[in-house]
């Protein structure tokens, strides 16, 4: 069987999951709301970057394995190239969070506040970068190549299907691409992870920030691909992906996971050693307000994949493979909550100051997250990921799974003239 | 370990391929292979052969968590009990400060832990000197070795030939 | 897994070798009277480390004030060329462990070379802090070991401890690592020797036979090896960025240098990689080991890592920008614009833009370019230490106390001596041990050799042993 057909259960259980989705984004919009509707945008942003980071690695993966002749995956490259077919959904998700922004029909971002920027000197230095207008049109022109290439990557994969010759000449024009992509998307998904994510704390910054993201968005895109890989099978599809694949996929999710917390430690133990109030505040705020979340990110995100997928035998076992996957996937999505939310919540309490005591907005991030931050109060949706959050996950969890599934059953599951077909067939670790 | 004179006799083949075709075979025929010798790791042989999977990395585990334990453990009571001092108005027990030490000599218990065990166990170190059979094994030839004693002298004589080995004795 | 290669995975090994063939080829070396080039080199390499350790014993004894440091600049020519060669020593085990976990054949002609600088360079990168600590007799101090002295410990906190550790973890690990993996070959080496050369083979073996065991035994340490040094390297490379980052000097204390200081010191160690084996293939006649793929294959790496070290140059400009911090700001206009321009132009030019010139095929491939390229990458990899640490502290908070920096002949000395022991060092290498590892390209040679793969296939696979195994489990 080389041919997937969608329909079914899986496409019930799909669209109910999405269906779950609306019904909780609707709720969050409707009841518990603030007038800001900061907790419906979060989650919006925080799902819609989550997920098209995972189509956009997904596709950063196959540009990686083609440049650097690496076969082993061959076989089930078609797996990814429906994952990366979610880049146009997430590009489209992004937009409207761009737009939002640019017409302030929310408040996500400190920056994206004209009064609040013409009366705080860091933010009105950096106003060049953040600005509503530069979100929009990067949103649109970096994610649109992305989005390109993508395209066309998966057009000459589907090509080569056809192609009898023996020259390859098809895979060798995948080959420009994906080393073409490479630079392009080093450079432009820092800067798209640092206007997203990163300016949700406007005042705080840190180089590493970018990457430490990336690689999340990584490992969780590793872990989508193992329970995706388990269905199928389970479904008796992708015989040809045997437990040598799996050790493999296991591999990398254990090693990207050292290295994730690789970088994780890296960031926080030089914030923490320098000692710099302006960046300590980051790391403090969420040590001293998030503390369940905080050493849950470490230990779901290094404890468990290590301890687990350290033996052979767990990453050959596709029940073990498919529960640190699942616990890894949830991890990264925490680590998501966790970047995004703590900014978000000062952000609305910030406005709701402003309008309540007019001039005595305390400026400087360092100030934010202590004093008043300290003080705030406990809150589902913000301090820690509410029913709602969760549902919201799952609606986009569904929806990514059914662009996924529907891009993987218009056509065949095995590219059969990939020149490293052979080889992967036989694979062996 | 102890040197008792063994009488050998063994085959060389010239391909490996013919080298794991010939040890099935003589599995076929309940030949008891005394060992097998070749000038590279051969894919594929160790099953064949029926060698036990190597146990190096629980070795290698063992070693690293010592490692683990006795950085931390050591640094914790240095800095908490032993001499505590105050750096950059960090708690005496700074953990984060703790963990590329802690790393390095996890990793350096275990290295070099696994690589004194391999030597140990092999049979091998500085000033050691095994008997080999022939000079050409660590070159290109391929060679399943008999001893006399444990095997029908004929009968692997025999199969030696049969499966294109060319066949010596020697005592070891 | 023979007969299921790639039909368009170029061939590894070239001319129609069999096993003999290779161990002639690459043994033969060893065993040859030296040539005039070799001893020539020898005599030059000793030299130059014979006034390096002149201008060693002369800072010893007269003090680092034979030096030009000052207040403000305080860590100079020292910690660069520390920094420097800890970097190019990253190479080696970087191809042995991480291009092995990710199965990359081509690692096999270059990895020997490869470790054995590696653990050349880490000897000359730890020179460094030793004599830059002044009084050398107390080196020990630096070691946590019961003492008179209260006992009084080392500080653990101090990042400069965590390099003391890391650097002689790096060192252990590297070395085992290389001479496990040199064993079989000695034994290879000892298999054609007579006379007193046995003898010293026989010992350097370790008394090694070739037994179906020990096989399985070293592969599957080699690749637990492999997979723990693979973070060791990461580690040794964070950890010297520590040094700079744990601070709170702009300029130094930025998040991304760990990461960003591994990308440098992989892009400079592969440089070093291929400045020595471009030569050391012409010399010892190498070229159907070391081939033009292997060549284009590192400067693939070389221009992936010179480009991730482009945007981490970029990301700290830009952050410096977006940081609204004024003395950040200013420690990044200091360094492009202030009066040691001229290093942050050649780290700028050497690093990120002349590496672009990879990206055309038929570059990636020529011989002498790369060889010009692998030069000019390690200067400019110097120059960013140098601006790192010099141009930072050129101009401190205090603008009273700026001030400028050029090195002495002795500084300028010790430096050049480095390269004198490192040569020196490879060059007995070359003579005493197979250059590039016999075992693991015979290994390979069914999957990799011209005559097996690639468009000169002759067809004739190897017949396919039906013999299909069991999944070997020696991975990680």
């Amino acid at each position: 069987m080389n041919q997937y057909t969608f329909s079914g259960t899986a496409k019930t259980v799909t669209i109910g999951a999405m269906i779950v989705g609306v019904v909780s984004m609707l709720l969050t919009w409707f009841v518990g709301a603030d007038d800001l509707q900061s907790r419906f945008w979060s989650n919006f942003l925080h799902n819609s970057t989550f997920f098209l980071g995972i189509s956009m690695m997904a596709f950063f993966f196959i540009a990686v394995c083609i440049t650097a002749y690496a076969g082993w995956a061959s076989v089930f490259k078609r797996v990814w190239e429906a994952m990366s077919a979610n880049m146009l959904v997430g590009f489209i998700f992004m937009l409207v969070i761009a737009l939002t922004t640019y017409f302030h029909w929310n408040h996500l971002y400190h920056w994206a506040d004209a009064a609040a920027v013409a009366e705080d000197p860091i933010l009105n230095g950096k106003k060049s970068f953040l600005n509503p207008n530069w979100y929009l049109f990067g949103t649109i022109i970096i994610v649109g190549t992305w989005v390109v290439f993508g395209r066309k990557m998966r057009s000459l994969s589907l090509d080569e299907d056809e192609d009898q010759g023996h020259d390859f000449a098809k895979h060798r024009s995948m080959r420009i691409w994906s080393a073409v992509f490479l630079p392009i998307m080093g450079f432009s998904s820092a800067a798209m992870i640092w206007q997203w994510l990163m300016s949700v704390d406007a005042h705080w910054y840190s180089t590493l920030y970018a990457w430490h993201a990336a690689v999340s968005w990584f490992v969780a895109m590793i872990c989508l691909t193992i329970l995706l890989l388990i269905y199928l099978k389970s479904k008796g599809l992708y015989k040809e992906v045997t437990n040598e694949h799996m050790h493999d996929l296991g591999k990398f999710l254990f090693a990207f996971s050292i290295f994730w917390t690789y970088m994780w430690f890296s960031q926080f133990m030089l914030i923490w050693y320098a000692n710099i109030g302006e960046e300590t505040t980051y790391f403090l705020l969420r040590r001293e307000e998030y503390p369940i979340l905080f050493y849950a990110n470490l230990a779901v995100n290094f404890l468990i994949p290590f301890f687990v997928l350290m033996r052979n035998d767990t990453k050959r076992k596709l029940g073990s493979l498919a529960f640190v996957s699942l616990l890894v996937f949830i991890g990264h999505w925490l680590d998501f909550f966790l970047m995004i939310k703590p900014g978000v919540k000062i952000t609305r309490d910030d406005h709701g100051h402003m309008a309540a005591h007019g001039e005595e907005v305390v400026h400087g991030a360092a100030e934010h997250g202590i004093h008043e931050s300290v003080a705030s109060s406990f809150e589902v949706g913000y301090t820690i990921p509410g029913l709602l959050e969760l549902g919201t996950m799952i609606g986009f969890l569904g929806l990514f799974f059914f662009v996924t599934l529907t891009a993987l059953s218009k056509a065949p599951l095995i590219a059969k003239n990939d020149p490293y077909l052979d080889e992967s067939l036989h694979h062996h670790t | 370990m102890a040197h008792q004179d063994k009488e050998v006799i063994y085959g060389l083949y010239d391909d490996e391929t013919d080298l794991l075709k010939a040890v099935k075979e003589a599995k076929d025929q309940h030949l008891e292979i005394m060992d097998v010798y070749s000038p590279f790791p051969v894919h594929g042989l160790d099953p064949i052969l029926g060698l036990a999977e190597s146990r190096l990395h629980i070795a290698g585990f063992v070693y690293g968590a010592i490692g683990t334990l006795t950085a931390f453990l050591g640094m914790t009571w240095i800095f908490t009990k032993d001499w505590p001092i105050i750096f950059g108005g960090k708690p005496y027990w700074s953990v984060p400060a703790f963990i590329p030490i802690t790393f390095e000599l996890t990793v350096l218990f275990s290295c070099v832990g696994m690589v004194i065990t391999f030597y140990i166990v092999s049979g091998l170190g500085p000033g050691v000197t095994n008997d080999y059979l022939d000079d050409r094994i660590t070159d290109d030839k391929f060679c399943i070795a008999f001893d006399m004693s444990e095997v029908d002298g004929a009968a692997a004589k025999s199969f030696l030939s049969d499966t294109g080995a060319d066949v010596n004795q020697k005592i070891i | 897994m023979s007969g299921h290669v790639s039909p368009i995975r170029p061939p590894l090994v070239t001319g129609n070798k069999t096993y003999h063939q290779i161990t002639e080829d690459l043994i033969s070396p060893t065993e040859r009277v030296p040539s005039k080039a070799w001893i020539l080199g020898l005599i030059l390499s000793v030299s130059v480390f014979s006034f390096g350790a002149f201008c060693i014993l002369w800072t010893i004894w007269n003090g680092i004030g034979t030096w030009d440091l000052n207040r403000t600049i305080n860590w100079g020519w020292d910690i660069t060329n520390f920094v420097w060669w800890i970097g190019i020593g990253h190479a080696g085990t970087l191809i042995s462990a991480i291009l092995l976990i990710f199965r990359q054949k081509w690692r096999t002609g270059v990895n020997r070379a490869a470790e054995a600088m590696t653990i050349f360079a880490v000897m000359c990168a730890g020179l460094f802090p030793l004599i830059h600590m002044g009084r050398i007799w107390l080196a020990m101090f630096i070691f946590p070991y019961p003492n008179t002295r209260g006992p009084l410990w080392v500080n653990f906190n101090s990042p400069l401890l965590w390099d003391v550790f890391a650097i002689s973890t790096y060192f252990t690990v590297s070395l085992l690592f290389w001479y496990t993996g040199l064993v079989p070959d000695f034994a290879s080496v000892r298999d054609r020797a007579k006379g007193l050369r046995k003898k010293i083979y026989n010992f350097l073996s370790f008394g090694w036979t070739g037994s179906a065991k020990h096989w399985q035994r070293w592969e599957y340490l080699s690749l637990i090896l492999a997979g723990i040094a693979t973070p060791l390297v990461l580690s040794v490379h964070t950890i010297v960025s520590f040094d700079f980052a744990t601070s709170v000097i702009p300029g130094w204390h930025t998040t991304i240098f760990p990461p960003y200081f591994v990308a440098g010191a992989i892009f400079s160690g592969f440089a070093m990689v291929l400045t020595l084996m471009i030569i050391t293939r012409k010399i010892l006649g190498l070229e159907d080991y070391i081939t033009i793929e292997h060549v284009e294959s590192m400067n693939k790496v070389i221009l992936v890592t010179g480009t991730i070290v482009g945007v981490a140059y970029l990301t700290e400009l830009f952050i410096a920008w977006y940081s609204g911090y004024v003395y950040e700001q200013f420690a990044f206009f200091n360094r492009a614009a202030g009066p040691y321009w001229w290093s942050y132009f050649g780290m700028m030019f050497c690093n990120v833009l002349s590496p672009q010139l990879f990206w055309k095929k038929s570059w990636r491939r020529n011989i002498w370019l790369t060889f010009f390229m692998s030069i000019f990458i390690n200067i400019g990899m110097w120059f960013e230490r140098f601006v790192i640490i010099a141009t930072t502290l050129a101009r401190d908070y205090l603008p009273s106390s700026w001030s400028y920096y050029s090195p002495t002949w002795v500084e300028i000395g010790i430096f050049v001596g480095t390269m004198g022991l490192f040569f020196t060092l490879y060059l007995i290498f070359c003579r005493v041990a197979p250059v590039v590892a016999v075992a693991e390209i015979k290994a390979i040679l069914k999957t990799s050799g011209n005559q097996y793969v690639g468009p000169d296939a002759q067809h004739q696979h190897p017949k396919d042993v039906k013999v299909e195994s069991e999944p070997n489990h020696t991975s990680i």
